[in-house]
């Protein structure tokens, strides 16, 4: 039976609070020695990455597996290698974890790598200014990083992927930090990043804003650390003095001088424990100062490394793995000597119930009120327990407290075991992953799932993934690509590698199927088997991607052109399609490019119109090649006449024009746009002649004929404006229109009369009067009237305002219904008596 | 009928909410502009201007640390915040401003953090033009998805002006997939739609990405409706503008679209002059814009100063915008007395509790009177436009041809409206209905009439003519065809006289019948039922096609069957009944039934489900619609009990915008839309 689970439990605070060291894993110096290496650990029971600090003496021949230069070893929790890789580049300013497990290392010119537990990596870089400058160091946190370069400025890059990194507010300092940290920004309330410097004697927050001293008096400061929930600072001064104070400087939470623990040598790392406590290491000693500035020891056989986690601290020394953390409330109330609540009573009673005592039966009906929370609690303390054994115990406790309830909802019954199952299962040392029950909950599943597969822990990961009925689509996926990566044909004819792609795919698929990873993209494991070589195999999986967007660009890369092409018309997507027409447009030569498009037929013709678009927009000489190589005429001529338009120089505006009715003219259905075309030509010409003419003070450039009528009528040119009729062979009734309109602006009421006395006008006279009017000039239009149809002079008397010529009209025309229709619409009694009077008259 | 039917609750159960659609977009540029720290400068791409308007307001912008905002124009941009926004559509013409500002700024050595907001998703297009000009590295982009937005109760739109002409002039395919992508995500919110209709080449295309599509967006992890057909949904209706040219050629004939017409309306803002938007005394009601962003070149500000925006929401307004023009000055008349009465009532109070009452009523009352102000004096803006003779020329000339009557003299009359200076619109829009209702224009006839447009409006108008006659649009033709036209072109050939006759079109209103109800869609014309609803008649109230079903309802409550009201909705079961007449016209007809992942329990429910929860039919225009279709199938909705309709559509169009944005005539960015 393992020890009961108070035996590691130690009490602070006068007996109100306990802390409890569990040992995960015994080490026996699996592990080199901390004290000779720069270490970065992984949070929620994550591997460590060790590389030796040069700056150190070491000696040779030691029994712990020592390093060769420039090698980062990477172990789990539990000590077991997991990699080792060696660094062929610039000085290493500093590694780090990011949330998914991938060790981040960082050089002095900038450059960084994202490795993943299998070796493979992504390089990024922080652009050239700081590869100019250098950088001195970096806080790498969970989702980014900030680097301070030679110049101390401070760049800010967001997520992994190689994101352009941000200038952060220049805090100008003029030397580098006493010490520094960063709070990620998820723990901020602007959701940016905020950067905390030591200088002087006091510390200065810095965000992409602005810089801010904060006026404190103890700095310098040693070590900051920011809280796992961003509430607190722990700030170390030099001469020793631990303080805790909120994030926004504005609380102080404790104080704690360390000098008072009775040891040699320097304090190595300040590190929380959980949010409420901190834990401060020396060689082999481990202080936890918790928040009334009380304090527990640990003592270990040699240098530790500490981290952090959400909800205590793991300590790695040379033996042991272990973590040190508050004792959870639930496992408080039920294992606490003497504890009274119904959770220990609860627990009291099984343990009686399973000795057949009947006391069982009292102590449940003494906490019958309070049974249901009992369970919950005992429920909850199992999560928190590591022991199998006392899992168990706790459990069964809760079984037995449930049978006593009415109704009870399992889930939380039913879940917590199943999370247990899982938990046991990855603490184990070959798994080593050390994770706590509030740690699981809090990064979820499904990144339990991809952090064994980042372990090539594909089975574990495949059956726990279905046990928590969680899709196996991400194990499947990760699957395929190690099972690309490891079946690398032997055989050197291309026959065998053939039948070694067929088989590998079809592995591939049939497990696919079989494990239902309906919705894996095929698109990225094909991706693999291309970056690993295998042509052959990367196209075999393309064929079952579903999604256009994904099989383009592989398709591109494999140069695969046409088809790449053929997909992006089919997705519908017109970015996709641009997308490949740029990659096509640079790579291939513009006949070849013209070709590809051209011989598509039917099935290209969307791209080969959205080519058009963007040339039209951005490479004109491009389209025009494009058009011409394909003999359309008719385009070109557009094309011609849309550039003469935005021309504003003449000579060049009517030399497209000819250009464009030359098109027109080669095709011999366009025989109408040509002969337009030849008479805006014409025009253009006169119009420029109109213009020296005109002595440069009238612009007629540009114009449509009617323009060019009217603004030669406006400006007296009326013999021009004849001659261009007949040159334009204008109809009479438009020119009519448009001298009426003209000679009305002009208020050439004269020249309007005799032009309409010059023959007999082909629109009538009525749109005369109706121009007039509407123009304000009712007295010329009254002359017009007696011209017009006489059915209608009366109404147009009336708009005129010429009420008494339109009863005289009726009266001619003895038509007496519109008499009386007029009579009721007349403006005034005068008029109203004298129509009376007419009425009176007709009979 | 109509606005009595209209404010009374259908049924008991509320419409489909799509104001949601407006809460997503207002959240996601609140996150958008929230991701870069501290305060900025938003620099607006004007065509957005109008949209955004819709969904969120100014202070809110200003609330997240927006400090100014400019057009996104050429020329110079000086900015006092070190952040840089620029919200735009990705347009090649736009991404090279940008290019050009950040240059300008480093030349200058101005520090400034750009980031670039592409509407609705990001484009390698843009990062490409961007790498070319030598600045993809000082730029952060991100996407801003806009995509539905509500625009009425019952319309939703995409609000992009220029949908028609990309997709059939350019070939520019991206409205589709962008109106494929804003239907999944309807689709997400409410379900999968249980069955979808499609008429036209490219609306079948849309469907096509949207049926293919599906299993793709799905994500593992979040929970999808994608997987579940629809309760609120029975159907997707999805029909191309090019299924129906001839509607929009039309001058629309009711309210709103009259407004449309004569006034424009933009993004549901139409410009009045301030005397007749802002009230005369008291701030009771207060429909004012907040100001508009501050313009770079701000001269366009200054000459509008007398006019102001109003935004289209008032009740007053809703209760008129489907009417047909000739009944609103009654309608007007009616609401007029009712006020005066119910003002001298609240006169009459007397008793303490009495004048409480009458307290609480003034406000609403005032607010309704100062609507009723405001579309009395907007019908008197629009009758003496509705007078003059081109108008009423044009109108005729309209009925003419739909009626195919005399149609060599309908083509003379449109010479004769070229020669008295009528715009360009107008013309274009006639010349085409003629072509499409006759099959073509005599050869001789059309080539006249070509020469005289040209030379009329100028011949820089050859491309647009060259347009039209394209085989993709084919509106402006020949007759007969030149024998070197692409078969394409042939097979496209409409058939209006037999459509006509077969969807009856043309309703014959004798004036007593028009005057008692709007007995048809066809109201919205005065006499010409809409093609594109008469298709969503034949899916969605198939005897509305055959007969009237107002008519046979009134003969009913006369033989006293009545008091029951309307009939129950048919079931969807596609065209069925309609298939000769679908493919006659030309463009691919589809009817696809999607099928959600668990079936069997999904057709379970829909034996539980209740009979009488009425269901919302989508009708999608893919390259706009025009208000008249939407007052049309309103009006349809009203026919039955248990459907309702939920337009969308890529924008709201008019005939003359259309031809407008063929010609690329449209006056773009006409200055401070909206916000």
């Amino acid at each position: 039976m393992p020890d009961h689970p108070t035996v590691s439990w130690q009490a602070m605070q006068g007996g109100n609070v306990f802390y409890r060291h569990q040992q995960l894993f015994s080490l026996d110096g699996k592990l080199p020695n901390f004290g000779e290496c720069i270490v970065a650990g992984c949070r929620y029971g994550g591997p460590i990455a060790m590389m030796r600090d040069s700056t150190k003496i070491i000696a040779l021949n030691s029994a712990a597996p020592s390093f060769v230069k420039s090698q980062i070893q990477v172990f789990s929790s539990a000590g077991e290698g997991l990699l080792l890789f060696s660094w062929d580049q610039a000085k290493i300013i500093r590694f780090g974890w990011t949330y998914d497990e991938r060790l981040v290392v960082l050089n002095e010119e900038g450059t960084y790598r994202v490795y993943d537990l299998q070796g493979d990596y992504q390089q990024h870089s922080l652009g050239s200014e700081a590869s100019e400058l250098g950088v001195i160091d970096a806080r790498i946190h969970e989702n980014g990083m900030v680097a301070m370069t030679g110049s101390l400025t401070l760049l800010e890059v967001k997520g992994w992927d190689g994101g352009r990194p941000m200038v952060l507010a220049n805090p100008k300092l003029s030397e580098p930090p006493n010490s520094w940290a960063v709070i990620p920004p998820d723990l901020n309330i602007s959701r940016h990043v905020e950067v905390l410097l030591s200088v002087d004697n006091t510390v200065f927050t810095v965000d992409n804003l602005e810089s801010i001293d904060q006026r404190l008096s103890q700095g310098p400061f040693t070590h900051i650390r920011p809280s796992p929930n961003g509430k607190s600072l722990a700030l170390l001064t030099f001469s020793g003095t631990l303080l805790v104070v909120s994030t926004d400087f504005q609380r102080r939470m404790a104080e704690f001088d360390t000098s008072t623990v009775a040891t040699e040598g320097q304090i190595q790392q300040v590190e929380w424990c959980g949010n409420d406590a901190i834990a401060v290491t020396w060689e082999s000693l481990v202080v936890l100062v918790g928040p009334f500035a009380d304090i527990l020891q640990y003592f270990y056989t040699g240098n530790t490394f500490a981290i952090t986690e959400p909800d205590g601290v793991r300590i790695i020394s040379p033996d042991v793995c272990e973590l040190i953390q508050k004792v959870p409330a639930p496992n408080l109330s039920i294992f606490r000597p003497g504890s009274t609540s119904p959770a220990a009573i609860l627990y009291d009673a099984w343990e009686s119930f399973s000795q057949r005592s009947p006391k069982a039966d009292e102590s449940i009906r003494n906490i019958r009120p309070e049974l249901a929370s009992a369970v919950d609690s005992c429920i909850e303390a199992a999560g928190q327990e590591w022991e199998p054994y006392w899992q168990r115990r706790l459990l069964s406790a809760a079984k037995f407290g449930r049978g006593y309830l009415d109704f009870y909802n399992p889930t939380d019954f039913v879940n917590m075991g199943q999370t247990l199952k899982v938990l046991n299962a990855v603490r184990y040392y070959e798994i080593g992953i050390p994770l706590t029950y509030s740690q699981y909950t809090y990064t979820s599943p499904s990144h339990l799932i991809s952090r064994l597969t980042a372990r090539n822990m594909h089975l574990l990961a495949l059956r726990i993934s279905s046990f928590l009925s969680l899709k196996p689509d991400v194990v499947l996926k990760h699957w395929a690509s190690a099972k690309i990566l490891r079946s690398r044909p032997t055989a050197t004819s291309p026959d065998a590698e053939a039948g070694g792609d067929d088989e590998v795919c079809k592995l591939i698929v049939d497990k696919f199927k079989e494990l239902g990873g309906g919705d894996v993209s095929y698109a990225e494991i094909a991706k693999r088997a291309w970056e690993a070589g295998r042509v052959g195999l990367a196209t075999k999986l393309l064929d079952y991607e579903r999604r256009a967007s994904d099989q383009v660009p592989l398709l591109l890369s494999m140069k695969e052109d046409r088809l790449a092409l053929e997909k992006a018309v089919g997705s519908g997507d017109t970015d996709l399609v641009y997308q490949v027409l740029l990659h096509l447009h640079q790579h291939l030569t513009l006949g070849n490019f013209f070709r590809l498009i051209e011989d598509g037929g039917e099935k290209l013709a969307p791209a080969s119109r959205l080519l058009q678009v963007y040339a039209r927009e951005q490479n004109r000489d491009m389209l025009r090649d494009f058009y011409y190589s394909d003999d359309r005429r008719v385009e070109s001529a557009v094309l011609a006449l849309d550039e003469a338009s935005r021309m504003s120089d003449p000579a060049s505006r009517i030399s497209s024009v000819k250009s464009a009715q030359k098109f027109f003219s080669e095709d011999k259905d366009r025989g109408f746009e040509a002969k337009m075309m030849d008479e805006s030509v014409r025009l253009l010409t006169l119009q420029q002649q109109l213009e020296t003419e005109a002595g440069g003070n009238v612009s007629f450039f540009g114009q449509s004929v009617n323009e060019t009528m009217r603004t030669c009528i406006l400006n007296g040119m009326v013999k021009k404006a004849d001659k261009i009729k007949a040159d334009f062979k204008v109809p009479d009734k438009r020119f009519w229109y448009i001298k009426l309109y003209a000679l009305t602006e002009i208020r050439d009421f004269e020249g309007l009369d005799t032009f309409a006395k010059s023959k007999r006008s082909p629109i009538g006279y009525e749109p005369f009067v109706r121009h007039l009017v509407a123009k304000g000039h009712a007295k010329e239009a009254v002359a017009y009237v007696a011209r017009c149809d006489s059915p209608k002079r009366a109404d147009l008397y009336t708009e005129c305002d010429e009420w008494r010529m339109a009863g005289k009209e009726c009266k001619e025309r003895g038509d007496k219904r519109k008499l009386e229709e007029l009579r009721k619409k007349c403006p005034n009694s005068m008029i109203a008596r004298e129509f009376d009077q007419i009425l009176s008259t007709m009979k | 009928m109509s606005s009595e039917d209209q404010t009374k609750p259908q049924e008991n159960d509320p419409p489909l909410d799509v104001s949601i659609l407006k809460e997503i977009a207002r959240k996601s540029l609140i996150d958008a502009l929230n991701s870069v720290n501290g305060a900025k400068t938003l620099v607006l791409d004007p065509t957005l201007a109008g949209p955004l308007g819709l969904v969120t307001e100014v202070s809110l912008l200003k609330h997240h640390g927006v400090d100014k905002m400019f057009w996104l124009e050429a020329g110079p941009l000086t900015s006092s915040t070190t952040n840089i926004v620029y919200l735009c559509r990705p347009m090649i013409k736009y991404v090279k401003i940008i290019a050009d500002h950040i240059k300008r700024h480093t030349k200058e050595s101005s520090k400034h953090n750009y980031t670039l907001l592409l509407v609705p998703r990001l484009s390698s297009l843009v990062s490409r033009l961007l790498e070319e000009e030598g600045v993809l590295g000082d730029i952060t982009i991100s996407a801003y998805n806009l995509q539905f937005i509500p625009i009425a109760e019952d319309v939703v739109s995409l609000e992009c002006e220029s949908a028609f002409k990309e997709i059939w002039v350019d070939g520019d395919e991206t409205v589709i997939y962008d109106s494929a992508q804003a239907l999944i995500s309807l689709q997400k919110l409410f379900g999968l739609f249980p069955r979808i209709l499609a008429k036209g080449d490219h609306a079948a295309r849309l469907v096509k990405l949207l049926t293919t599509y599906l299993p793709q967006t799905r994500t593992s992890s979040s929970p999808d409706t994608l997987s579940e057909l629809s309760d609120d949904f029975d159907s997707l209706i999805v029909i191309d503008r090019r299924v129906d040219m001839i509607t929009p050629l039309l001058t629309q004939l009711t309210y709103e679209g009259l407004i449309d017409e004569l006034i424009g309306i933009r993004n549901c803002h139409v410009e009045l002059p301030a005397s007749l938007v802002t009230p005369p005394s008291g701030p009771t009601s207060n429909p004012a814009q907040p100001p508009a962003p501050v313009s770079s070149t701000s001269a366009a500000n200054l000459r509008k100063e007398s006019k102001k925006k109003y935004h289209l929401t008032d009740q007053l307004f809703i209760d008129l915008r489907d009417l047909n023009f000739s009944s609103v000055g009654k309608r007007l008349n009616k609401i007029a007395r009712r006020l005066d009465e119910d003002y001298k009532t609240s006169l009459q109070a007397k008793t303490i509790p009495q004048l409480r009452d009458v307290v609480g009523k003034l406000g609403g009352l005032q607010t309704e009177h100062q609507s009723l102000r405001l579309h009395t004096g907007l019908s008197e803006m629009l009758i003496p436009m509705t007078r003059t003779e081109q108008f009423n020329k044009s109108l005729e000339i309209q009925q003419n041809l739909l009626a195919s009557y005399n149609v060599s003299d309908q083509v003379a009359a449109i010479e004769d409206l070229i020669a008295n200076g009528t715009d360009m619109q107008t013309v274009v829009r006639l010349l085409c209905l003629a072509s499409l209702t006759t099959g073509g224009i005599k050869t001789k006839a059309l080539e006249n009439i070509k020469r005289e447009i040209l030379q009329a409006y100028g011949y820089n108008l050859l491309p647009l003519l060259l347009s039209l006659a394209s085989p993709s649009l084919s509106v402006l033709l020949p007759n007969p065809l030149p024998p070197s036209t692409p078969q394409a072109v042939l097979a496209s050939k409409y058939p209006f006289s037999y459509l006509s006759k077969s969807l009856r079109l043309l309703i014959d209103d004798s004036p007593e019948a028009l005057e008692e109800v709007e007995n048809d869609i066809s109201f919205v014309y005065s006499g010409y039922a809409p093609i594109s609803v008469r298709l969503v008649q034949c899916v969605a109230q198939k005897g509305g096609v055959l007969s009237n079903p107002a008519e046979k309802e009134k003969s009913q409550t006369a033989n006293g069957a009545g008091g029951g009201g309307k009939v129950q909705a048919h079931p969807i079961v596609g065209w069925k009944g309609f298939e000769d007449v679908l493919t006659t016209m030309p463009g691919e007809t589809l009817d696809i039934t999607q099928h959600g992942t668990e079936s069997a329990t999904s057709s379970i429910r829909n034996l539980t489900r209740p009979r009488d929860k009425s269901t919302t039919t989508v009708v999608f225009f893919l390259g706009g619609c025009t208000y008249t279709e939407i007052a049309a199938l309103r009006w349809v909705g009203r026919q039955n009990r248990g459907r309702r309709f939920l337009i969308a559509t890529t924008g709201i169009i008019t005939g003359t915008s259309l031809v407008d944005s063929i010609a690329g005539t449209r006056k773009t960015a006409q200055g401070d839309a909206g916000i």
